[in-house]
């Protein structure tokens, strides 16, 4: 179900839209074309918000945002292009030049009152979220919404259609913003063909588990949901993570998905979910960075019961997951509407992302917080980075249904401290 | 094979014809002075001193008529209007952050006129065969969804364009802003209080006995009124410059409404601006890259449709616009007829006149049906700046003038890269010429504007010295993808 940000009388209030393109055009006729992949991922959006403190902030203005965003898209145009269809019914970017949607807007607490509330997903009202269609042709694919807070500081909330890339990509791109800011000369390599197919050798015939065909849903990219999908966020530490749950392997993201994968199962009963979804960066830390999808996404299936079964078992399963990234981009065709966050219980680590390393006037951001739009109702668990090295944000969606019972079952095994009512 | 040979002997007896009559006194004073030369060597010296005695010279008769020749020379250097030069210009670069590409355009234009899309499609239409590119810039306030023109953003779009103008302008050419002695601005559809020369006079802190002007409401054609107005106080005003500002402030004169007629100017009017210095020193003969030869202005004023034809009025709704009627270019092409037949005379050859005035007599006496005779302008100026008030108006002029498309190069091209910029239009298309290193001693160049009213105006200049290339100006960095070749209709 589609969020679409509006003007209510919460505390981000004012908006006013205007819109960023590029400093030189491009070349009439230029056109990209998103690969399987790509197309597989058409229903999610991804939003991250970066929140910077007064003192970085404060004298930022409008324009002073604005203008680092033309060399940014000077370097990569057809993000700023608009989706068309071939006869074949295939969607395609035309290079255009139209722009992305930049949105100003006035929050009337400090960016401390902002961040005292433990639960980040409060930052969802800080993304301006349209989704693509019903007219594609005029649709932005990035929104961009700027909000003042009362003390001086500043939010850069960031609605990214999935698309055009990953979480990695957004980073990227918006990295690039931040070194256009302080003057730097920025440059940015062009994704051929090549970078942006990933074979993998060791795949089976079978099908792939990831990815769902869902109802057609036509020119409206809003992914079809039975249930209302509600949002919660915790901090954890990955010391804490370490000695709650000693004994399993190193890798804290495959220990958080067995604890959470637990407390899901226990809370679903009978339909506890024996697939999931994993989607990690490419361990071959793809360089050049560009835009592209270009994450890992696996299925791991067990036979057993997870609800009764121990975290070691869940973990080493976990290990066994397959690269199913070249099945997805075989079987997604020309017309047919997938998802993949949500089609099983899917895990996101996005813990290696380099988010805080957008630094404006050398500061990184206070926190920032990332999400996808449009998960289906398998529901969806997403880590990314939090200040610190040691620590970690995890962002739920689930079912409106299933969350105060999941967040209950997570507070009888330890993963979040505080009851969050 | 015929037509041919027979076309090339027509060239050159035309060829002919036009350096029989316009060297028509040279031509004649040669056999003259050949006969003159011959009767004195055939004469012999003594007799030619013989002759000179004989005329009896007293020093009364001497010191009369030399008294006479300073007294005639005199009062002929006195009489003879000051030569205005035209020291340097600049024009204003909109910066890149104002940039908007068709398609952004469209969209916003989809999003403001919801409810309208006859009106959407009306302007898409306008927009695919304006001759627009993608670079033509409009000012920050009208980037925002619906546009947020305010007083403010209006004197802040005012300042940018101004003041960068002029602070280039002041570096071209080392001027101190304490020595302005003259300074004209004209903006059509913003003037608020204090006016924008104040503006300007408080930003540069200029004298306070400066002569200050403030032209509204004159159209597109009010740059060269301005230069007009210059050039008659550098005319009572001896060793003094002028500086003129022309520019139109669009912040404000957006369109809000969905009448279709009103929403042309929002399609094809875009920032831009031009910083003029003109001189009547001697000390800036040398450095001034033109003179001013001619300034004609024709006013239509008194004949009801030239005065309805372009009308800023309310819509229904309240919402006010400019109202250009379909006439347009019916009036248009009037107005130069008639500022063509003042300044022909003052430009053209004898060959072009005679022919022009026996054209005339012809049609009047033996036969009313004889083709008016089109006087061939291109033999009285190497360039032509044709205000770019929309790819129509070119058409019709280069129609009507039977010019070449190199001749109506210049206004293409600045139409296609900064769009109608109104009266400063012109120093953009002469900034073009100079910029593909066409401009050449002794060139002669044409200024047309047409302006609401209606008024056709055109001045003439002759360049001082030749332009050498690469210039600095708005065309410095994008010079080499030009001439582009613009389409009939861009599909967008």
């Amino acid at each position: 179900m589609g969020r679409v940000q509006e003007e209510g009388s919460g505390p981000v209030h004012g908006f006013r839209l205007s819109t960023v393109s590029s400093s030189r055009p491009t070349e009439t006729g230029t056109t990209h074309e998103p690969t399987g992949l790509d197309l597989a991922m058409k229903l999610h959006y991804i939003k991250v918000v970066y929140i910077y403190s007064a003192e970085t902030a404060r004298d930022l203005t409008v324009m002073s945002v604005k203008a680092p965003l033309f060399p940014v898209f000077d370097q990569i145009s057809w993000i700023t292009g608009r989706l068309r269809r071939h006869e074949s019914g295939r969607p395609y970017i035309k290079c255009n030049d139209c722009g992305t949607r930049f949105v100003e807007s006035h929050c009337d607490l400090t960016v401390d009152e902002w961040l005292r509330v433990p639960d980040r997903s409060v930052d969802e009202s800080l993304v301006y979220h349209q989704p693509v269609g019903p007219d594609m042709a005029f649709s932005p694919l990035i929104y961009l919404q700027m909000t003042r807070f009362s003390c001086g500081g500043l939010a850069l909330g960031l609605s990214w259609a999935h698309i055009m890339g990953d979480p990695l990509s957004l980073s990227h791109v918006f990295n690039l913003w931040a070194r256009a800011f302080a003057g730097e000369k920025i440059y940015s390599h062009k994704t051929s063909e090549l970078e942006r197919v990933f074979q993998n050798p060791n795949s089976t015939g079978a099908k792939p588990e990831s990815i769902k065909r869902v109802d057609p849903v036509g020119d409206l990219w809003v992914t079809p949901s039975n249930s209302k999908m509600t949002t919660f966020s915790f901090n954890l530490t990955v010391k804490d993570i370490k000695s709650k749950f000693p004994a399993n392997g190193d890798d804290v993201f495959e220990i958080l998905i067995g604890v959470i994968w637990k407390c899901i199962a226990k809370v679903r009963g009978g339909s506890d979910p024996v697939t999931i979804t994993v989607i990690r960066p490419d361990p071959n830390g793809l360089k050049p960075r560009a835009v592209r999808n270009s994450q890992v996404i696996s299925s791991v299936h067990v036979g057993f019961s997870v609800a009764e079964a121990s975290l070691e078992e869940i973990v080493k399963s976990i290990g066994e997951a397959s690269d199913e990234r070249s099945k997805i981009d075989e079987i997604v065709d020309d017309v047919s509407d997938f998802i993949v966050y949500g089609a099983n219980l899917t895990f996101v680590d996005l813990s290696e992302v380099d988010f805080y390393e957008a630094k404006v006037l050398g500061k990184s951001p206070e926190s920032v917080y990332c999400n996808v739009q449009g998960i289906g109702d398998g529901g969806a668990v997403v880590v990314s980075p939090g200040v610190v090295v040691d620590e970690r944000v995890a962002t739920v969606t689930l079912p409106g249904d299933d969350i105060e019972k999941v967040k209950c079952e997570m507070d009888k095994c330890g993963l979040i401290t505080v009851l969050v009512k | 094979m015929s037509d041919l040979s027979s076309s090339v002997k027509l060239k050159y007896v035309k060829l002919g014809y036009q350096y029989l009559v316009n060297h028509f006194l040279t031509l004649l004073m040669i056999p003259i002075i050949a006969t003159v030369g011959i009767e004195l060597l055939r004469m012999g010296p003594q007799e030619i001193l013989s002759v000179l005695s004989s005329l009896h010279f007293e020093l009364l008769h001497i010191l009369c008529s030399s008294f006479l020749i300073i007294f005639v020379s005199t009062v002929y250097f006195m009489s003879k209007p000051r030569t205005v030069y035209l020291v340097d210009y600049s024009c204003y670069k909109p910066p890149v952050t104002c940039r908007v590409p068709f398609s952004s355009f469209m969209e916003h234009s989809r999003l403001i006129l919801k409810d309208n899309p006859k009106s959407v499609e009306f302007q898409m239409r306008i927009l695919e065969r304006s001759g627009l590119g993608e670079e033509t810039c409009l000012p920050p306030a009208i980037h925002y969804i619906p546009p947020a023109p305010t007083m403010e953003s209006a004197r802040n779009e005012a300042q940018m364009v101004i003041f960068t103008a002029m602070e280039d302008l002041f570096k071209k050419t080392g001027l101190k802003p304490k020595d302005i002695d003259i300074l004209i601005v004209n903006c059509s559809l913003f003037s608020p209080t204090p006016s924008l020369s104040a503006m300007i006079i408080n930003k540069y802190k200029l004298r306070s006995n400066i002569k200050s002007f403030n032209l509204s409401g004159m159209g597109c054609s009010a740059g060269l009124i301005s230069v007009d107005v210059a050039r008659d106080l550098l005319q009572v005003h001896p060793n003094s410059n002028a500086v003129i500002i022309s520019t139109e402030i669009i912040t404000p004169n957006y369109y809000k409404g969905n009448e279709r007629a009103m929403l042309l100017p929002n399609c094809l009017f875009r920032m831009g601006g031009a910083a003029v210095l003109l001189s009547n020193r001697r000390s800036d003969r040398w450095r001034a890259k033109y003179k001013l030869c001619h300034l004609v202005r024709t006013h239509q004023g008194a004949d009801d449709k030239s005065y309805y034809c372009v009308m800023e009025e309310e819509d229904k709704e309240g919402n006010v616009g400019i109202n250009l009627s379909k006439d347009l270019m019916t009036i248009a092409g009037e107005a130069l007829k008639a500022n063509i037949t003042t300044i022909g005379p003052l430009v053209l050859p004898a060959s072009e006149q005679l022919l022009f005035l026996s054209s005339l007599i012809g049609r009047k006496i033996f036969n009313p049906k004889w083709k008016p005779y089109i006087p061939d302008f291109k033999q009285a100026f190497e360039h032509f700046c044709i205000h770019a008030g929309g790819r129509a108006v070119i058409d019709e002029l280069q129609k009507s003038l039977q010019l070449s498309g190199e001749h109506v190069e210049a206004s293409r091209m600045t139409l296609h890269r900064f769009g109608n910029t109104s009266s400063s239009s012109l120093w953009y298309e002469l900034s073009y010429i100079e910029a593909q290193g066409r401009m050449k001693r002794s060139d002669r160049v044409w200024q047309i504007a047409f302006g609401s009213g209606f008024k056709c105006n055109s001045a003439v200049w002759k360049c001082n010295r030749t332009i050498k290339t690469p210039t600095d100006g708005p065309w410095s960095d994008c010079i080499d993808r030009y001439p582009v070749f613009i389409p009939e209709v861009v599909k967008l």
